[in-house]
């Protein structure tokens, strides 16, 4: 077996040395770690532009529609101001109270032995539902005070058919001295005022046939 | 493995600078980029509910645009039934006519009061209309002729008295209130 001597042992060993350098193995990891931060630099500065470019895109739209929903927002303003003032309008002609039906009542009611000398209706002020009807007359009969009456409880019954919280009083009932003359007979007079409160029907229970109701107010009085 | 003075010093100087690079990495690189982007994002979640509400705002309005038309129609068909001008000057003869179209020849027309009402561009008027002389049966076909083809007039009153001269005629006095431009 051949001998042999390593003469460059110390070359060899001041290479390792020099490849085992701490200083130069710090500096390599510290270039590696330096080049991973750059690298995560780079990363977070794309993030940072996806993020600020998506931000400007939205800002872009927003101010684009900020102006349109602003004039949006105006004109549904208006329109609901003038929805509501039809609605309203609407409301109060569909509630107003509606006289000829109660003239109608009036008429077909009367029989031939009262002669009604005052008629005053009066719709209500302000928040009130309830009207009023104030009839004055004479009546003739045997018994005068009995055809009041009798006129009485019909308006009260005939009107309580189309209305609502009908209620006839007699605010006077007076025996007359005067005679009439009736198909040939002399009969007793009396003097009577009545005083009617009515309120129209609850719409919802009439709405069901709105226009029939109307119609046959105006045949009614016809 | 001894580390001699110069290479101690070097290490001590690159300590020094790495601790400085660190610092500017952080401070001055990765800071103001975090936080740029972490605005952006907190203006994102800002912008992008403004956005939808401004889009539902559009829509909205764009579908009430569609139904109001036919919403506001009656509204502006009664206010165009309206004459132009003066009530004081149209409304009077208005029912004149109108009285002597139901057979009633004979009425004058006074203004009474004037007042507000809430629909836009209406104003409430107060007229008496008074009628000396008709029959009950041609005031309630008038009555109920108002009531039915002017939907602007409420009938706030109505008296009926019997004349002393012609027990077949009555005197009648009506109250009512119209809506008029304002």
């Amino acid at each position: 077996m051949p001998l042999h001597v390593n003469l460059y042992h110390e070359v060899q060993r001041q290479e390792l040395a020099r490849r085992r350098d701490p200083l130069r193995l710090g500096m390599m990891g510290l270039a590696v770690i330096a080049v991973g931060f750059v690298a995560y630099y780079f990363v977070v500065l794309e993030q940072a532009h996806v993020v600020e470019s998506q931000y400007a895109a939205l800002q872009d739209e927003f101010s684009r529609l900020d102006p349109k929903a602003k004039a949006a927002k105006t004109r549904e303003d208006e329109l609901n101001t003038e929805i509501s003032a039809s609605e309203t309008l609407v409301k109060n002609i569909d509630s107003r109270f509606y006289w000829a039906p109660v003239l109608d009542q009036v008429l077909k009611t009367v029989p031939r032995t009262v002669q009604l000398t005052h008629f005053a209706a009066a719709a209500p002020t302000g928040n009130a539902s309830v009207n009023t009807v104030e009839i004055s007359g004479i009546s003739s009969a045997i018994e005068p005070r009995k055809e009041a009456e009798a006129l009485r409880t019909a308006l009260n019954s005939r009107l309580g058919t189309q209305f609502d919280g009908v209620s006839a009083m007699f605010k006077t009932l007076d025996d007359s001295d005067e005679i009439v003359m009736l198909d040939g007979r002399r009969l007793a007079t009396a003097n009577f005022n009545i005083e009617i409160k009515l309120q129209a029907k609850d719409p919802s229970t009439v709405a069901a046939a709105p226009e029939p109701v109307r119609k046959s107010k105006l045949i009614a009085a016809q | 493995m001894k580390l001699d003075q110069e290479q101690i010093k070097k290490i001590f100087l690159s300590t020094l600078l790495l601790i400085a690079l660190l610092y500017g990495y952080f401070a001055f690189l990765l800071g103001p980029l975090q936080a740029s982007e972490k605005a952006a994002a907190a203006g994102i979640d800002t912008v992008t509910p403004q956005i939808a509400d401004a889009k539902k705002q559009i829509n909205r309005t764009s579908q009430l645009e569609k139904q109001a038309p036919e919403a506001v129609a009656l509204l502006n068909n009664l206010k165009d039934t309206i004459p132009d001008g003066e009530p004081i000057a149209w409304f009077p003869p208005k029912m004149t006519d109108f009285l002597k179209s139901h057979g009633i020849d004979k009425s004058t027309t006074h203004l009474v009061s004037e007042g507000t009402d809430p629909t836009p561009g209406l104003k409430r008027m107060v007229w008496a209309i008074d009628i000396p002389k008709v029959d009950f049966v041609p005031l309630g076909v008038a009555i109920s002729s108002l009531e039915n083809e002017q939907p602007l007039t409420t009938i706030l009153s109505v008296t009926i008295d019997a004349t002393r001269e012609d027990a077949e005629y009555q005197h009648a006095t009506l109250t009512i209130s119209t809506l008029v431009k304002s």
